[in-house]
């Protein structure tokens, strides 16, 4: 954002453009390949745009990260497209499904059957699901606007969109679906778990996006591609906005990000937009009644709950509770940062570079040490950011209208366009049954269960981090205190060591793998063979030095000799084969 | 003799010589004058002689007439004539004030008094006149005598030109060494002309390829001529510089002044593959071309003479390029180098007329052009009065001189064939010409050969360009004419520019071919240089029908 003006500010913004034009390439291509280059281009722009600020450390390491454990999911695909290659003869979608349907239109073989694993691999990396989610958080080390675009709104719902584009192939294999559905219902707790144990508030809404995009997949995989897809719709929308907002308190507080050390913001000038329009993404996030994101949420519910396979009833509740804690650690976060008593210390950035015309705190704003309230003097955002907010939030609030249109029993345009769609073409579409539980069918269930979750999360937040904030120490210490359970916020905060996991069983064996093949490169491959070849001209050269020496007599001798030589040669060849010319 | 022809046609076909021949002894004359004003303007009147002549032949010259003075192959010679004004015209240009910059620097050390008549030496220009007029007389020798005669006329004026270009004692001694040792291989292609005549006789190059034809027609040329023509070809080695009569070409390289080393690795050069494509015409490519078991088309030279010019080719590409890596002198270095390039140019003989021939020519441009602006950036600097050689002393010149390191930076990177430079589109042409003439193996040597060859060439782009200055290179400064650096610029630009428009340089290579052969547009490679996907995607996958066209075209030596 602003503060980024300088050096290089130019990269931003190609980074940008190559993302977005990467990104129209992905969701336009007509076939498995284009789509394939629109993949990979969307990969390397978050990569140059994660490590945007390539003089922190941590930022070139999260732009690595992402990376490479992307590059898990793209062999994926890549496999993927392969294997459709040499099982169709075709990778265009179009010319795809009708031979799909014209050769089995049901289960494959064994290598059909692993085409929607491989790709559901590459759509596991690339959306951030179990066991590749890990490069997600860790790409918030990026410039907000990008977190916002790239890494909530947008790229990572390239997978949920490729699931969908190939869904008739998802068929090949009877659980390929139940899989998707239950790593995305795992990878919503999971990381809601996670999400309600962090501090930085820009990590806490990275822990849910991988938690919404979870849904997604439990969506598609309990078979309501409606469902998955707006939700998707809505998601970027509020998503986008709590980043931006973020972005915005980040600007303002000197980098701080941390919500103990931010309180009340909405009675500080000039915050007070960003308070309101985070409350919306809040609200938008923890599916409160009647919001844009619980109607979409909702959709999928209902679907899971309805489902009678692969213990889908169970993925339901999941997802209600997760819906609960999701309400939980959104208001946690806007309860901190934005209600309560004003108090606020500033972060470590200093930017001097750019503040001269913010003469009024400039001069603080270069001191890192004075991090009292007092002496700093926050960053109000202006309208450049204030209007985003805004068009932002009506976006938010539009994203609604296909919901609302069903509940009037109106025909939802979203559910049109995805009923001309291959997602639809090839969902089962599965109606929801009357399945009935505590006397309630799936629609009622989830109107009740959902509102309680939302309005119950939304409380319990309210309590700990607005009304007695001591409270939540308390519990925690108390937590802490009990060697049975003291694992419990533990592991939440460290993010239940999977990256450490990650690190130890991965990266080690890797590592040690490289430092080998490194070895065997320079000293074998280079040492020996490759420079050892670049020596022999040398040496050769070496070797016919003494020819030229520079002595008239010699060269003649060397010259007659040579030309005798040729001649001899010739006329020895020329008489034994006794053949003429 | 009664194929005497008469003098009109023959005049006609020669005025170009006549007119550098001319402009040689006004040069030499204008060269005594007392006034200084006069004497200063000897290279200017030698490049318009130059420029004249390049008028008169693009003006007067008719193939018809050519023919009719017995040119073997006139369309070859006016272009061989074309590529040595022009590139004589970049060498006079290169050569301006190097001779006299010793004196001066005497002079203004107070070593010697300044003398007016020994200040600006005309005859060097009349010499170097005198070799341009022996080379532009090769291709289109009717017979034996005038070959040798203008072979001699090419390279008797070069020995006297590296004596005179220095003060110094290994230019003595170079100029010794070069003028012995090609005392010895003239001594060898005139016992190749006399076996010839004793095998043919005849001195009449016509004849001579009539009675050749009779011979293999009856089972074979005899063991005289095939042992003449191979010492011919050996003698015509040392012009060219190639293996085993190339041992010569480091000493005097390196002993001559920079702008007559960058004569000597051009001009004799060309002069040697006009020989040898005039010799081997007698020989070669008519009647002999036929497929190879593999289907490719194959050069029709005999097969003692193949089997010589392929062990040419390939030691002197090898031999080259090995004793270029060691150097530390820079014209050590591209002496070797201009021994290597020799190499590549044999490739092209062997593969024969047609697209051989086209790429020898473009490669001869490509190679004259981007020596121009080697030299002329070497020409353009001095240290002290004297030569700058030595890798040490071009160290960080790029600081002072960012021109003149560029100039050396694109022609090292011509000579090396980096895309897109014009020495690439050769490169590729003559690799071209080989693969279709059925030369795989000696393509694939030459391709490693030119890629070791990337070792020297990026320390004349990384030397200058790219390390500090060092002790050495700090008494390195401008030479006093402007016009070596100039034509060095102009070198160097047309390096970049001219494989733009390579495809009319040589014209359409439809005038290779007979009158009465309809050649189509897949069988005349004219412009792989503009088109190179199409050409290259050619060359290989012929298919038969186009291969008996390609016979057609290269078995007509009459029009060549």
């Amino acid at each position: 954002m602003e503060a980024d003006v300088g050096k290089g500010y130019a990269r931003f913004f190609n980074g940008v453009s190559i993302f977005i034009l990467a990104m129209c390439t992905l969701v336009m291509a007509d076939n498995l390949i284009l789509l394939y280059l629109g993949w990979e281009g969307v990969g390397l722009a978050s990569y140059l745009l994660v490590g945007y600020y390539y003089k922190k450390p941590s930022a070139v390491a999260a732009g690595k990260k992402a990376f490479i454990v992307n590059r898990v999911g793209d062999l994926g695909l890549a496999v993927g497209i392969w294997l459709i290659w040499v099982n169709y003869g075709t990778i265009e979608f179009n010319t795809l499904f009708q031979v799909w349907q014209d050769m089995d239109h049901g289960v494959g073989g064994f290598d059909k059957s692993l085409i929607p694993y491989c790709l559901m691999l590459g759509a596991f990396g690339k959306s951030a699901q179990l066991p590749l989610y890990v490069w997600l958080p860790d790409a918030m080390e990026g410039p907000t606007p990008v977190s916002a675009l790239i890494h909530a709104a947008t790229m990572v719902t390239a997978g949920v969109y490729l699931i969908a584009r190939t869904y008739p192939l998802f068929t090949l294999h009877p659980d390929a679906l139940a899989t998707v559905a239950w790593v995305g219902g795992l990878t919503a707790i999971f990381s809601a778990t996670i999400g309600m144990a962090q501090y930085d508030f820009k990590r806490v809404f990275a822990y849910s996006t991988i938690s919404q995009l979870g849904y997604m997949f439990m969506g598609l995989g309990v078979g309501t591609t409606f469902g998955a897809a707006y939700h998707t719709l809505t998601h970027a929308f509020f998503k986008a906005l709590l980043f931006l907002t973020a972005g915005a308190i980040m600007h303002g507080f000197a980098g701080q990000l941390d919500l103990r050390k931010l309180s009340g913001l909405r009675k500080v000038p000039g915050f007070k937009i960003v308070s309101w329009t985070m409350l919306i993404g809040c609200l938008w996030l923890s599916a409160f009644p009647y919001s844009a994101g619980m109607l979409s949420k909702d959709v999928i519910l209902v679907q899971a709950l309805g489902g009678k396979d692969h213990g889908f009833v169970w993925l339901g509740w999941i997802g209600l509770i997760t819906a609960a804690m999701t309400a939980y650690y959104a208001f946690r976060v806007w309860f901190r940062v934005c209600a309560g008593p004003v108090f606020y210390m500033p972060g470590e950035e200093t930017h001097d570079d750019h503040d001269a015309h913010h003469d009024d705190h400039g001069a603080h704003a270069t001191a890192p040490t004075s991090t009292t309230s007092h002496e700093f003097h926050p960053h109000a955002p202006r309208w450049a950011m204030n209007g985003v907010l805004i068009v932002i939030m009506l976006g938010a609030f539009a994203t609604g209208i296909p919901g609302y249109m069903e509940m009037r029993g109106e025909s939802n345009w979203a559910q049109v366009m995805m009923a001309h769609s291959s997602a639809f073409a090839g969902s089962v579409q599965a109606h929801v049954t009357d399945a009935v539980n505590f006397g309630m069918n799936p629609h009622q269930l989830v109107e009740l269960f959902g509102t309680i979750a939302s309005l119950g999360g939304i409380a319990i937040a309210m309590y700990f981090h607005l009304l007695q904030r001591k409270s939540a120490d308390k519990l925690r210490a108390w937590l802490l205190a009990h060697n049975s359970i003291r694992w419990i916020p533990v592991a939440m905060e460290n993010k239940w060591y999977v990256d450490e996991f990650y690190h130890a069983c991965i990266r080690g064996p890797a590592w040690i793998a490289g430092q080998i093949l490194h070895f065997t490169d320079k000293h074998v491959v280079d040492g020996l063979m490759v420079n050892g070849i670049g020596r022999i001209p040398a040496a050769l050269g070496r070797l016919f030095q003494p020819l030229y020496n520079g002595v008239l007599q010699g060269y003649a001798t060397t010259m007659a000799g040579g030309a005798a030589l040729v001649v001899a040669w010739v006329v020895y060849r020329w008489l034994t084969s006794g053949v003429a010319a | 003799m009664s194929s005497f022809l008469p003098m009109g046609p023959k005049i006609l076909v020669l005025t170009p010589e006549i007119i550098v021949f001319g402009g040689s002894v006004v040069t030499s004359i204008i060269g005594l004058s007392r006034s200084k004003t006069l004497r200063k303007s000897v290279p200017l009147l030698a490049a318009i002689t130059l420029l004249a002549s390049l008028a008169a032949l693009a003006m007067g010259y008719s193939h018809e007439a050519a023919e009719q003075a017995g040119v073997l192959m006139p369309h070859f010679n006016k272009i061989i004539k074309a590529i040595i004004l022009v590139v004589g015209i970049g060498l006079v240009a290169i050569s301006v004030g190097h001779i006299d910059r010793r004196m001066e620097e005497a002079v203004a050390r107070g070593a010697t008094t300044f003398d007016p008549m020994r200040v600006v030496r005309g005859e060097f220009y009349s010499f170097m006149l005198l070799s341009i007029c022996g080379a532009m007389l090769i291709p289109g020798s009717p017979d034996l005598i005038w070959l040798f005669l203008a072979l001699e006329l090419t390279s008797l004026p070069t020995y006297i030109m590296v004596a005179m270009s220095r003060g110094t004692r290994r230019a003595q001694e170079a100029a010794v060494k070069y003028f012995f040792l090609g005392a010895m291989s003239t001594a060898i292609f005139l016992y190749g002309f006399a076996l010839i005549y004793g095998s043919t006789g005849s001195l009449q190059l016509s004849t001579i390829r009539d009675v050749f034809t009779d011979q293999s027609a009856r089972g074979g040329i005899d063991t005289l001529g095939i042992t003449g023509l191979i010492l011919c070809i050996l003698g015509f080695c040392y012009k060219l510089a190639a293996a085993p009569m190339h041992f010569y070409a480091p000493d005097v390289y390196e002993g001559a002044a920079n702008p007559v080393t960058g004569f000597l690795s051009f001009i004799p050069k060309i002069a040697g593959f006009s020989a040898l494509a005039v010799l081997l015409s007698t020989v070669g490519w008519s009647g002999h071309a036929g497929f190879s078991e593999t289907g490719a088309l194959i050069s029709g030279l005999p097969a003692p003479i193949l089997a010589t010019l392929w062990m040419i080719c390939a030691l002197t590409m090898t031999l080259g390029n090995i004793g270029a890596l060691l150097q530390k002198s820079v014209k050590r270095m591209l002496a070797y180098s201009s021994i290597s390039h020799t190499g590549y140019m044999v490739l092209a003989i062997i593969a024969g007329p047609g697209l051989g021939f086209e790429a020898l020519l473009f490669y001869l441009i490509s190679y004259g052009v981007t020596n121009l602006a080697i030299f002329g950036a070497l020409s353009g600097l001095q240290k002290r009065g004297e030569d700058v050689e030595s890798f040490e002393e071009l160290s960080g010149i790029g600081r002072r001189y960012p021109g003149l390191a560029a100039w050396l930076a694109i022609g090292s990177g011509s000579l090396m064939g980096m895309p897109p430079l014009l020495g690439f589109w050769a490169k590729l042409m003559l690799f071209m010409a080989g693969v279709q003439a059925g030369h795989t193996p000696l393509v694939i040597i030459a391709a490693i050969n030119s890629a070791v060859s990337v070792w020297y060439y990026l320390r004349l782009i990384g030397v200058p360009s790219l390390s500090p200055p060092g002790t050495s290179s700090e008494g390195v400064t401008k030479g006093p004419s402007s016009w070596p650096r100039f034509a060095g610029a102009v070198a160097a630009v047309t390096v970049i520019v001219l494989p733009l428009f390579a495809s009319r340089i040589l014209g359409n290579s439809a005038e290779f071919a007979p009158t009465n052969a309809k050649p189509t547009s897949a069988t005349t490679p004219t412009a792989p240089v503009s088109t190179p996907k199409q050409t290259t995607g050619n060359s290989p996958q012929e298919t038969p029908r186009q291969i008996d066209t390609q016979i057609a075209l290269h078995s007509s030596p009459t029009r060549l």
